[in-house]
């Protein structure tokens, strides 16, 4: 089976190194964009089977990404999960809001977001399967 | 507010009464005042929903509508609105609490002075507007107090985020073995990246307390779940320290009322004080069984056998940013927001915190959480409860989901949508309870209205739960019903502990004809 595909969208550049090495380590592949326009412009360009998105970007915030995602019908299905340093109460409600798979607090432990990620793929293969004749 | 007329809404169904309260703004300018005059409750609410009303006056007794619950609906139509009460000299002190509902003033048929009435108006409508102003400033502080606080923490996080990272990638190995003497030293990095975390998260605590913000899910669930769990996550720092943690929990407990995951919460910062306290080779052990002053609660034990707390210091210990003066302690030192964060999530959940010292040394924190009962549970709306009042309702509301699973946020959010139903203080949302096993989930509302006042909370549920866009995504299907308790009104030999047992072994009854298996329909 080819390896499945993240986007991270994350501004600070040692967290996208270090979730990059992480994934690598459980075989994922991974892209980068560092704010919100190159995020769904990477999305577009790798069409990833999920995202990792920080919510906190120059450009706009990760719900603008999640917004003009949502418009393009090919991108809206990938599943997003929002990793996040900003509080939990308002904005993992608005995240789910705005179709957000999970909402992970940073710091992250690695163990709890590599079971969020294979949940999330898990859930759309499962519904390919169903689609599927 | 000058060049424009008053609107005034009138509602009352004496007409002699509103012939007079016209006669007084004759001597007013014309143009000045406009008077709309409705009878009933329910036209003035399908007015009110249209706008345009400056002030209303409102008699409390109409055909349609009666006391408080008058005032109430008044209030729900038009939150904005300033709200005068019309009684009867035998009704003042009714009146006067309208004013504790949100009327800004009562007048007091037949004693109103003509020519004061239109200033009278003029002041209610200044006070509200000065209220609504005092509230704006009061919620923009509060907001600029959050804001800052979140972006603090989120300054705090991101760093946090990348050290904890590259730290578990070096202990995984990923970038190459390490040898025995820096793995040791990056496994303290990482348990120093959990006391800054935890630290960081106290702080959001104390600050959503601060701001009334903290919430607490009160609802039937079992001490020695949380036991369990904080044995298991405070192992790894006892054994470090050569520290013997072990728990002991009477069998066949009965559950609490309580937030899952706050208690274990409680359970963790007494448990890592205890560690934290107790020199090595020592015992930390926590004890769960029924209190002996209240069998109405049960009580937690974390008992230590460290240097005890000074005996002028037991109740100082629990203060916002109190520390232990002790030298010897200083490397020991937090923020000093553990037991104060304890004793307001103890509050919260109607429990005591305290700590005594041990029989040989050591120190006992002690917590007590009530044992789930419903009579308890509803107690609080009987307080008050009038000879005149009998009228309770019971709203029942559950929810299911296509998925066949409810998640914690969906369903916290549904109990916060269910909360601002209330109609008033005392009606009360009841936790969740232990029902029989159904795939749905129940929640259920004690409301202090008739069958009218049950219908308008039951509408307003379905209403708020259909037009949650997410949860309709989310594939939420729900029915609410309710059913008025009026079989309950008060014969005067009646105590109130009488009326308080007979109306839950009612409530008992309709829950379990709730809780029957069946398909749940939209409704």
């Amino acid at each position: 089976m080819h390896k499945r595909k993240i986007l991270i969208v994350d501004d600070n550049a040692d967290i996208r190194l270090g979730m990059h090495l992480r994934l690598k380590a459980n075989e994922y592949d991974t892209f980068f964009a560092a704010d919100a326009f190159s995020g769904v412009a990477e999305a577009r360009k790798h069409l990833p089977d999920l995202i990792l998105l920080d919510l906190g970007l120059p450009g706009g915030d990760g719900f603008t990404v999640m917004e003009r995602l949502k418009k393009i019908p090919f991108l809206a299905v990938i599943p997003i999960i929002v990793v996040s340093a900003r509080d939990g109460l308002g904005n993992q409600k608005r995240a789910f809001e705005a179709g957000a798979k999970a909402f992970l607090q940073k710091p992250v432990n690695d163990d709890e977001l590599l079971a969020v990620i294979r949940q999330s793929l898990d859930e759309i293969a499962g519904i390919g399967d169903q689609v599927s004749p | 507010m000058t060049d424009q007329a008053l609107k005034i809404l009138v509602v009352e169904d004496n007409v002699g009464d509103v012939r007079l309260l016209r006669e007084m703004f004759r001597g007013e300018s014309p143009g000045s005042f406009e008077l709309t005059h409705l009878l009933r409750m329910s036209e003035a609410e399908t007015y009110l929903a249209k706008g345009g009303v400056d002030i209303i006056l409102l008699d409390m007794g109409l055909p349609d509508g009666h006391g408080l619950d008058t005032v109430m609906r008044a209030r729900a139509a038009a939150p904005d609105v300033p709200l005068i009460v019309l009684t009867g000299l035998d009704d003042e002190a009714l009146a006067a609490e309208a004013m504790t509902h949100g009327a800004q003033d009562y007048l007091i048929k037949g004693q109103i002075e003509s020519r004061a009435l239109p200033r009278a108006l003029r002041h209610a409508i200044d006070r509200h507007r000065l209220q609504a102003e005092t509230d704006l400033i009061q919620t923009q502080q509060i907001e600029f107090k959050d804001n800052f606080l979140s972006q603090v923490s989120h300054e705090l996080r991101s760093p946090l985020t990348a050290i904890r990272q590259f730290v578990t990638i070096l202990l995984d190995g990923l970038a190459g073995e390490l040898n025995p003497e820096q793995r040791q030293y990056m496994e303290i990095v990482l348990k120093n990246v959990g006391q800054l975390r935890s630290m960081i998260n106290d702080l959001f605590d104390v600050s959503a307390m601060q701001a009334g913000k903290l919430k607490v899910d009160l609802q039937c669930t079992s001490l020695s779940d949380a036991v369990a769990y904080a044995v298991d996550t405070l192992q790894k720092s006892a054994l470090a320290k050569g520290i013997a943690l072990s728990s002991d929990i009477e069998p066949e407990l009965p559950s609490v009322c309580g937030d899952p995951i706050r208690i274990r919460q409680i359970l963790v910062i007494l448990g890592d004080n205890a560690i934290k306290f107790t020199p090595a080779n020592g015992t930390v052990k926590i004890r769960v069984r029924v209190s002996d002053e209240d069998p109405g609660f049960l009580q937690l034990e974390v008992a230590d056998s460290g240097c005890g707390v000074a005996a002028d210091m037991t109740e100082r210990i629990f203060d916002r940013l109190f520390q232990v003066p002790d030298p010897a302690l200083e490397e020991r030192k937090g923020l000093g927001l553990g037991l104060y964060i304890c004793r307001e999530l103890v509050t919260r959940q109607a429990g005591k915190i305290w700590v005594k010292n041990g029989p040989e040394h050591g120190s006992v924190f002690s917590v007590t959480l009530p044992i789930i009962s419903l009579s308890r549970l509803i107690a609080p709306a009987f307080e008050e409860v009038r000879q005149t009042e009998p009228l309770f309702t019971l709203v029942a509301t559950e929810i299911g989901s296509h998925t066949g699973w409810l998640s914690d946020t969906a369903r916290a959010e549904i109990r916060d949508l269910l909360q601002g139903c209330l109609r008033s203080d005392r009606d009360i949302l009841l936790p969740k309870m232990e029902v029989a096993n159904t795939a749905s989930e129940f929640f259920f509302i004690l409301a202090m209205t008739d069958g009218i006042g049950g219908e308008a909370i039951s509408k307003r549920i379905r209403q708020q739960l259909s037009h949650t866009e997410h949860l309709q995504q989310a594939g939420l299907i729900h029915s609410t019903s309710y059913h008025s308790i009026d079989a309950m009104r008060r014969d005067a030999t009646e105590s109130k502990k009488e009326l308080l047992s007979r109306v839950t072994t009612r409530i008992e009854e309709l829950m379990n004809e709730h809780t029957q298996p069946r398909q749940i329909v939209n409704a």
